[in-house]
């Protein structure tokens, strides 16, 4: 089905990319109304789920070589009940990728083209998606390549171009209330550590099989080390006032300037988020096309691609009239169904598989 | 219901068949069969009115309902 082969380098950008563009901008607000000034403890305790979702993503590809996703449903559920999950995931693909789509669309609305209708940016970005996905794992992994750098780079610029405003004051004090509250802002966070499940949709097209680990290790360190700085310059920017604001970093990036010469520095961080979201919009709408293709066992996913982007807009906006329904779903759904389908059920196939594996039957 | 969304996406249809028709013809009965049935629900779907229509979204808040009342309560 894919013939494109990519690097464990390339893979570890495109989870970089994919976790880190959303992330940056929404995550700390609504950290920070659960955490308050502990804000930045919260993605620590949220990297665990990332380090058991990679481990259990490891372990299954390590149990069944070169199968598909779906292929391990199979083989260890059973074939109907496998193919009844396979469905659900390439349900929940869909939905979330009309989900990222939505919050990209509402983002440039919000700040940069009111006048748009919502429909035009929407329809824009999945077209590009769309052509990215036909071109193929390659295409993806070479783009995340071009971006990672201008991603990355941009980031921490912006951040050292922060630091004279910074008020470390704002950091005390620590713990206030005990551990609790770091915690209870941990349940937002552990949704985008969980997406690091993607990885076993890309591993059998890996050409360094061997290195996945590591690299899979290190971009988790990455993504925590970004996910901290980012929520610390917010705190020091922002203080109290982080869990108000809808975009706390875009918010903290006005406060950029030097000498009143280096100044409106936002634009940038609009390109970063589209750049970050068309990766993040590509990759989710790839595993969905392959997602449908290895799960009926289909010889090519591309011709479906356009007829998934129809109804990739459509979930875009089903039940979904406006922001505050969209923040509410994002609050009391997402995470507990990010962690369902992200790290329990591919937990219990893993469980189900090591037993299969030490119960063998026995011969009459 | 709005015949506007519904005709366009109705030309959409018709310029992505017409756009793979080549390549869609060499492909297995099965490869043709799900490029159709994505095509039919994508067009049925939009002759609704769908950001006021019950979907995934509401089936899902009434699954995880006790953990959303337990988010709210922190």
């Amino acid at each position: 089905m894919e013939k494109g082969k990519i690097s464990s380098l390339q893979m570890g950008m495109i989870m970089y990319l994919t976790i880190m563009s959303t992330a940056i901008l929404t995550v700390p607000g609504i950290t920070a109304k659960y955490a308050k000034q502990d804000l930045w403890l919260s993605p620590i305790w949220a990297s665990l789920v990332g380090f058991m979702t990679l481990f259990i993503v490891m372990r299954l590809s390590k149990n069944y070589p070169q199968q598909s996703f779906f292929q391990i449903c199979e083989h260890t559920a059973g074939l109907y009940i496998g193919k009844l999950v396979g469905f659900i995931y390439v349900c929940f693909l869909a939905y979330v990728t009309g989900q990222i789509i939505r919050s990209y669309a509402d983002f440039i609305l919000t700040v940069y083209l009111p006048q748009t209708p919502i429909s035009v940016i929407v329809i824009s970005m999945t077209v590009l998606a769309a052509f990215t996905v036909i071109g193929g794992l390659e295409v993806i992994g070479r783009v995340s390549q071009i971006f990672f750098p201008i991603f990355f780079f941009s980031i921490f610029i912006i951040i050292i171009l922060l630091i004279p405003k910074l008020n470390l004051s704002y950091l005390l004090p620590i713990m206030e209330d005990g551990i609790l509250p770091s915690l209870k802002g941990a349940i937002i966070p552990q949704i985008w550590f969980g997406e690091f499940f993607l990885i076993i949709f890309l591993f059998p097209f890996l050409s360094d099989q061997s290195k996945g680990r590591k690299w899979g290790m290190i971009t988790i360190f990455m993504v925590l080390f970004t996910f901290v700085t980012a929520n610390l310059i917010v705190l020091f920017i922002l203080g109290q006032n982080i869990a108000g604001t809808l975009y706390p970093f875009l918010k903290a990036t006005l406060f950029v300037n030097i000498g009143d010469f280096i100044e409106n520095m936002d634009p940038l961080i609009i390109a970063l988020w589209i750049l970050g979201s068309f990766v993040k919009i590509t990759v989710f709408y790839y595993v969905t096309a392959l997602g449908i293709g290895q799960w009926l066992n289909l010889t090519d996913y591309k011709p479906i691609v356009w007829p998934l982007g129809i109804l990739i807009v459509q979930l875009s906006f089903w039940s979904l009239p406006n922001l505050m329904v969209i923040n509410h779903h994002d609050e009391t759904v997402n995470p507990f169904l990010g962690l369902l389908m992200q790290t329990l059920i591919p937990l219990l196939l893993l469980g189900i598989s090591s037993i299969k594996k030490k119960v063998k039957p026995v011969k009459i | 219901m709005k015949w506007g969304i519904f005709f366009c996406v109705l030309i959409i249809i018709g310029v992505i068949i017409l756009y793979e028709w080549k390549t869609i013809k060499t492909y297995p009965k099965k490869d043709r069969i799900t490029f159709f049935i994505l095509l039919i629900i994508a067009g049925a779907l939009s002759l609704f009115d769908l950001p006021n229509l019950p979907g995934p979204v509401t089936l899902l808040e009434s699954i995880f309902q006790p953990f959303g009342n337990f988010m709210e309560s922190l």
